[in-house]
């Protein structure tokens, strides 16, 4: 036994390791994810007996003109959610200035991301309120009326987006900061010596080297959009009529309130085709810095 | 004109002071070697000349320029960092332009600076990699190169060869002093190896606590230190130490008891103000000490024995005599002989010593009190 174990210890313990992850990955993730699709397939309200429909549930949804306005609103998070790296990143650099009072500054900007994002909802919904909202005090000090953002169809998206922002930016602004903090110090007193500063500083030797985190930042936060459910749960349930739902709110309502388990599992299993592009791009990156490395 | 010059510079790290009032003139095309043990300040005082940290007061200037309060761009120096601070994700050829393309400097000038740098430091096979696909001494090249381009007033290195082998050490040591003869640059050289130290410069400085102990040649230095601090810091083995008392004084000669060597007697600087009763310190280069022959004094038995191929340095217990600050944790006394002595441990030795060779230390400060050599 011992011997068995001396020869072979060297691929034993990372087996012994993974395999808890492995396990959880395989059941939690994979299995749920075969069984999503195996569902969708299937016309079933969650409780009574399965009756295959093959690819009905498909051809419905492509022709429900809802997927498409929660797709085109899930493309409209997308596109505002990738203002998060670069806004991350600006107050990232202001923060991480030696100034007095700036710790404090950072500590502000670190608020949202210990709010659940239900308490973040929330507070968005109090601003854009039309009556006594933050929104309706700056248009009233203007002598105007403050527009119901979330009662109005082509506002409500982008309204909804501005409040999952907050805490987005402030992810991606912690990401930069750890970054920032581990530039080389030497690598900047050659760039000052070599007389970059300001802008070309942060072009030519800063940027290069946060090059991971920005990668990091894209991916996660792309992710993140395409997976939003939360905020618009809280703060429109995807209202008004339906105009500012999202692939994962239009699952999660298909599903829960009409019961209609297979037609929400493909949803799900579209999303998921959605977020298999990033994920793939994702990965492929990782593995190609770390076969770099 | 010098070409650099340091007026009084002052700085201070919360309540520390890590520089006290550094005075120094570097003329064209010197050499200066900044040496001194970690802490004492000497990259401190390069990146003040670089102007990576700011100063409390004081004055830099560079060929005459002013440069106190500009930034390290603006002040036509290039700067060799100890972890080369290359550019990693730049290839050779742009790390070595990246400062005349900050000038904004035409493309075919800076092309023409990179090529004739990389012709110098043979890099010319390198221009299109990456620095990670360099080895050490290659990168530390690229490193250099990256300063030659631009072709600075004053050239800083910050301990540039402390990251290499011994072997490319000394190969780099000499490229770097051919460098200097070749360009006829003014260079200022952080390190702690004395080695370095001596034989690449023009001019050693020796720092302590944020202050000059002494500026001169490295010869001046060794055969003429001002004080114990740096008779002590410069030459290897280190200087041997004894306390003694001062027992007659006379105008230009004092005699000190030694305990364990009866009384040596020294000639005094014209300066030197020494009284019957002062403790003062005695100090022999190990080289000076002989083993054998006539008029030995002091008996001592071979604790150690290192040969070096043609050269043998012994550590000898002589209590009691004893050697204080040595650099063996010890109170041996260490004896570097310029032969092969076949010696074991516990042999009894007569250790030897002229009184000429001897150095007298005391007052504040530890001054050195005996004549110049």
């Amino acid at each position: 036994m011992t011997d068995f174990w001396r020869r072979n210890r060297s691929w034993l313990w990372p087996v012994i390791f993974i395999l808890p992850a492995a396990v959880l990955f395989g059941v939690v993730i994979v299995w749920s994810s075969v069984q999503t699709l195996w569902i969708s397939l299937h016309s079933w309200d969650g409780m009574g007996p399965m009756k295959w429909v093959g690819l009905g549930n498909y051809v419905e949804l492509f022709q429900d003109p809802q997927f498409y306005v929660s797709l085109t609103n899930n493309v409209i998070w997308l596109v505002l959610f990738m203002l998060a790296p670069p806004i991350g990143l600006g107050i990232a650099l202001l923060v991480n200035q030696k100034i007095a009072g700036m710790r404090f500054a950072k500590s502000l900007f670190f608020t949202p991301l210990v709010l659940a994002s239900v308490a973040v909802g929330v507070v968005f919904t109090w601003v854009y309120t039309p009556q006594f909202g933050l929104l309706s005090l700056v248009y009233g000090a203007f002598g105007a009326a403050a527009p119901a953002v979330l009662s109005d169809p082509n506002a409500v998206t982008f309204a909804v987006v501005g409040a999952a922002l907050w805490p987005q930016i402030a992810f991606c602004m912690i990401l930069y900061l750890a970054g920032l903090n581990s530039l080389s110090e030497d690598l900047i007193g050659a760039g000052r010596v070599d007389g970059a500063r300001g802008w070309r500083m942060l072009v030519h030797v800063i940027l290069p080297q946060l090059k991971e985190v920005t990668f990091i930042a894209i991916a996660i936060t792309a992710i993140g959009a395409l997976r939003s459910f939360d905020l618009v749960s809280v703060m429109t349930q995807g209202g008004p009529f339906g105009s500012s739902s999202v692939l994962a709110y239009d699952m999660y309502r298909e599903s829960i309130f009409s019961y209609r388990f297979g037609y929400g599992a493909a949803i799900a299993a579209v999303l998921f085709i959605i977020m298999l592009f990033f994920i793939v791009w994702y990965i492929s990156r990782l593995i190609k810095a770390e076969r770099e490395a | 004109m010098p070409s650099l010059e340091l007026q009084q510079i002052h700085k201070t790290y919360g309540g520390y002071d890590a520089l006290k009032g550094i005075n120094l003139s570097v003329e064209k095309g010197e050499f200066i070697v900044m040496v001194g043990p970690s802490g004492c300040g000497k990259s401190t005082l390069l990146k003040t000349i670089a102007g990576l940290e700011p100063i409390h007061s004081g004055r830099i200037s560079i060929d005459g320029r002013d440069v106190t309060n500009l930034e390290p761009g603006d002040r036509n120096i290039a700067m060799v960092f100890q972890s080369y601070a290359l550019y990693p994700h730049m290839t050779v050829a742009e790390n070595m332009g990246f400062g005349l393309k900050m000038l904004r400097r035409p493309k075919a000038e800076i092309d023409a600076a990179v090529r004739r740098a990389a012709q110098i430091l043979r890099l010319e096979d390198q221009l299109g990699k990456l620095p990670r696909q360099l080895s050490g001494g290659q990168r530390q090249r690229v490193a250099i190169g990256r300063a030659i381009t631009r072709s600075p007033a004053v050239f800083l290195f910050d301990e540039p060869l402390s990251n290499l082998d011994a072997a490319l050490r000394t190969q780099m040591r000499v490229e770097l002093s051919t460098l200097h003869t070749r360009l006829g640059a003014t260079m200022v050289y952080v390190t702690h190896d004395q080695t370095e130290a001596m034989t690449m410069s023009d001019r050693i400085v020796v720092l302590n606590q944020g202050a000059i102990e002494q500026v001169g040649t490295p010869q001046e230095l060794y055969v003429n230190p001002c004080n114990l601090f740096v008779a002590g810091f410069l030459g290897a083995p280190r200087m041997n130490f004894f306390k003694g008392t001062a027992s007659k004084v006379t105008n230009n000669e004092a005699a000190v008891d030694l305990p364990g060597a009866g009384t040596i007697t020294g000639r005094l600087a014209p300066d030197a103000s020494v009284k019957p009763g002062d403790i003062l310190t005695v100090g022999v280069r190990p080289e000076a000490i002989s083993i054998g022959g006539e008029g030995s004094e002091v008996r001592a038995r071979v604790r150690l024995v290192e040969y070096l191929g043609k050269e043998t340095i012994l550590y000898a217990d002589a209590n009691p005599l004893v050697c204080t600050g040595s650099d063996t944790g010890t109170t041996d006394v260490t004896v570097h002989l310029s032969e092969v002595r076949r010696l074991a441990g516990g042999d009894e030795v007569q250790l030897r010593f002229d009184a000429k060779d001897v150095y007298l230390f005391g007052g504040s400060g530890d001054r050195t009190l005996s004549a110049r050599k």
